[in-house]
């Protein structure tokens, strides 16, 4: 089947209801399709400080936990401090994974609305990428 | 019932207020070439769905027909996109091993006055024939095999298949990354 870019202001993306058929409703949508892009690249961010945050969190614990240890002379046992920060941790990996899995989805999401072959949204994709990369990765070298 | 949305204007909206989203998978035996605008082929479905008849997996005999069969190929999509997130994070680790070995390199030189000095260089990284470095090389290709795959199957816009897509990444991620933020942790010490 011969597809390529087109100009157009009808539409379909995604999901049955998001049929676009004029002007106005082209530009809401480029405008939400922007806001993923920026949306998605933030996320690749926020999951690697979140995930950097959390080691840094997880060394200072397991160093607290050692002078404690050493300061008690008791042997380390799953309930107190130890087993706290391990669950601690856990409930901080699920939430990175449920992060990762909006990543995920948003991801192609955005393939399939480039799919639409409509040049538009396509724009819409390429710039909120832009301007969502612009802004969120400086934030990665800041600690 | 097909011919409905074949109209020369070729406005995609017909497409998704007249058809009941299970028309996209009727069987076509003619064919239908797409009409107007690019729109795409019209045998694909552009919006997602949730149908068990007649979708059609990557490969031309691999049809599901049944749940039974959705169920499976649920679970197949499922370990595949569990195994594409397991595959990134080994090829990660493998990087990181391959990487921490370190060649030194001792040869002598002539120094100021006659006298003979060691100079050491040291490399750090892969040779390109070196056994690791293949098989990272083996091992992207598989990834981005089945990088693609994970993107056709997403491409069918089928709800279940999408959503076995999804929470296999989820869980796969998991499942892996879990390990490899104990090793972060272990391995960069005064992170």
């Amino acid at each position: 089947s011969k597809m390529h870019f087109i100009f157009s202001n009808e539409v379909v993306l995604l999901f049955d209801f998001w049929s676009v058929h004029s002007p106005a409703g082209m530009a809401l949508s480029v405008l939400v399709v922007l806001f993923l892009a920026v949306l998605y690249e933030s996320i690749k961010v926020g999951k690697a400080k979140l995930l950097h945050q959390a080691v840094v969190s997880m060394s200072v614990l397991s160093s607290q936990r050692l002078v404690q240890e050493t300061d008690q002379d008791s042997s380390a046992s799953d309930s107190g401090p130890a087993g706290r920060a391990r669950l601690r941790w856990f409930f901080c990996h699920f939430g990175q994974s449920l992060i990762h899995v909006v990543q995920v989805v948003i991801g192609y999401f955005m393939m399939l609305a480039v799919m639409s072959y409509n040049t538009w949204i396509f724009f819409g994709v390429i710039l909120g990428s832009a301007v969502g990369y612009y802004l969120a990765y400086p934030l990665l070298s800041m600690v | 019932m097909d011919h409905s949305h074949h109209a020369a204007t070729g406005h995609m909206a017909d497409n998704s207020t007249t058809m009941p989203s299970h028309h996209h998978h009727h069987p076509t035996t003619s064919a239908h070439h797409s009409h107007g605008g690019g729109m795409g082929g019209m045998m694909m479905s552009m919006t997602f769905y949730f149908g068990v008849k007649n979708v059609e997996l990557l490969f031309s005999g691999l049809v599901i027909n049944t749940a039974g069969e959705m169920a499976g190929a649920f679970v197949a999509v499922f370990l595949l996109a569990m195994f594409y997130e397991g595959l990134k994070i080994a090829r990660e680790s493998l990087l990181r091993k391959s990487q921490v070995s370190i060649r030194y390199n001792s040869m002598p030189v002539p120094g100021p006055n006659g006298t003979i000095l060691m100079e050491t260089h040291k490399t750090v990284g892969q040779q390109m024939l070196s056994f690791p470095h293949l098989l990272q090389t083996v091992l992207h290709i598989i990834q981005v095999v089945i990088s693609y795959f994970l993107m056709l199957i997403f491409m069918t816009y089928n709800g279940y298949l999408c959503i076995a897509v999804a929470a296999g990444a989820g869980t796969g991620y998991f499942l892996f990354s879990w390990k490899k933020a104990v090793v972060v942790d272990i391995t960069e010490h005064c992170h």
